[in-house]
């Protein structure tokens, strides 16, 4: 048994120095396909918190503001886009918001060149998945359903797309990548389902958003307990995002930046209007029980210190700031303009710049 | 549910309440908001927890 132990180690040495047999070896290395994926959501919870927030159907109806902001401002980006759907998909659909705006009238008051007609007249049909039933079918007896050749569906999972390649000719997603896992995975389904040369355009929470809520609770709880706990979730950063979209093989990418800032009479609104959207804290490694009476107590005290402001008529209300990342990217497709080679170009941008400026002076 | 209130409404009304304490407390935490520890402005927030207590209408 000694003598087997003892030579078990020596055999690395015998096969350093025959080339033939390690590189056979070496052949059998196996890597399990891609990184790992790191589970920090809670995909069950988030569910049921979905689901719980819409059954109120007129408290869910009131807290739609952020939602309806970012799809307005999401379906201005589309508007850019000259030409014609037959078919786009919305993926996390939340209650359809983006389908919503797309029936508006006369969106782009505006411009130089006016656009009368609601976008859905370009659109030939939308598909609007999401996990959580009651909220997809919330507003499915309202009458811009009538204007809009719109599809349900529930996804059984969140993050698996189940379409089949070059099958729509945009992917739109508002405010719900914030909660998906496994981003790059997402994305290149999102990208695999996509005809060639065709817009993915989404908007979804990111880098700072809610830091004033996140402050006041960190420094509450390092007063109150001695020690800080998840209660928001880690989201992306712009940086970040551009990367993945890199990554999962699109092209011409835009991204950027909006902060929506809204005014709370307190925390405590903040919160349950947050509540009420279904965003709540689904972190897999959360407290359990939530959060004590007390920290609550001294949140609302920092937040309104650090962060309070005075309105004209005496009262202070708190801003909270959600920070949107806007992400355009598009499939790679024949005739699709390409980013000129380094060092090709024959123009100086500074003469440009001046040139610029000294048409404004004439 | 209308003629419910909901525990929250009820807190918030009750902390609105103490806004002079809650500033106290606020002032002393943002003063040392790069050192945080525990129990840092313990005297302001015991102030600030009864006049909430007293606020919400409990005993003691």
């Amino acid at each position: 048994m000694r003598s087997l132990l003892l030579k078990a180690p020596a055999r690395p040495w015998t096969w350093k120095h025959n080339g033939r047999a390690a590189c056979l070896a070496r052949s059998y290395a196996v890597q399990a396909p891609g990184a790992p994926t790191v589970e920090v959501f809670d995909a069950r919870t988030k569910l049921l918190h979905k689901e719980r927030a819409a059954a109120n159907t007129t408290q869910s109806r009131q807290v739609d503001y952020l939602r309806d902001e970012v799809a307005v401002r999401l379906c201005d980006r589309i508007l850019d886009i000259n030409r014609p759907f037959p078919r786009i998909l919305d993926y996390g659909a939340n209650a359809c918001n983006i389908a919503r705006r797309l029936t508006r009238p006369d969106p782009d008051p505006d411009s130089a060149k006016p656009f009368k007609e609601p976008i859905s007249k370009k659109i030939g049909s939308i598909t609007c998945a999401d996990t959580s039933p009651t909220l997809l079918y919330r507003d499915q007896d309202e009458a811009w359903n009538k204007e809009i050749n719109i599809q349900r569906e529930v996804l059984r999972n969140p993050e698996y797309l189940p379409y089949e390649a070059e099958t729509f000719d945009a992917v739109l997603s508002s405010m719900s990548l914030h909660w998906i896992n496994d981003l790059p995975s997402v994305l290149m389904q999102i990208n695999n389902c996509l005809k060639p040369d065709a817009p993915f355009v989404a908007a979804m929470s990111g880098g700072d958003s809610l830091y004033e809520l996140r402050g006041s609770l960190q420094l509450a709880e390092q007063e109150r307990l001695g020690g800080i706990g998840t209660h928001t979730s880690p989201l992306a950063d712009v940086r970040d995002v551009g990367n993945l979209l890199n990554r999962a093989g699109f092209k011409l990418l835009t991204v950027d930046v909006d902060d929506i800032i809204v005014d709370y009479p307190n925390t405590l609104a903040l919160m349950s209007d947050l509540q009420a959207m279904g965003e709540s804290n689904a972190a897999l490694r959360r407290e359990p029980g939530g959060i004590s009476k007390d920290v609550l107590l001294s949140t609302e005290a920092i937040y309104r210190e650090l962060y309070g402001e005075q309105q004209e008529d005496g009262s202070i209300t708190i801003p909270a700031t959600f920070r949107i990342i806007y992400m355009i990217g598009w499939k790679e497709g024949e005739g699709q303009q390409k980013p000129l080679e380094r060092g090709s170009g024959d123009v100086n941008l500074k003469d440009l710049f001046d040139s610029d400026t000294g048409s404004k002076g004439n | 549910m209308p003629g419910r209130t909901r525990p929250i409404e009820k807190f918030a009304e009750a902390t609105a309440k103490c806004s002079p304490e809650g500033a106290v407390y606020g002032k002393c935490i943002a003063a040392n908001y790069q050192n945080a520890k525990k129990d840092l402005c313990a005297k302001e927030f015991m102030a600030l927890k009864d006049c909430y207590l007293k606020a919400a209408g409990r005993k003691s």
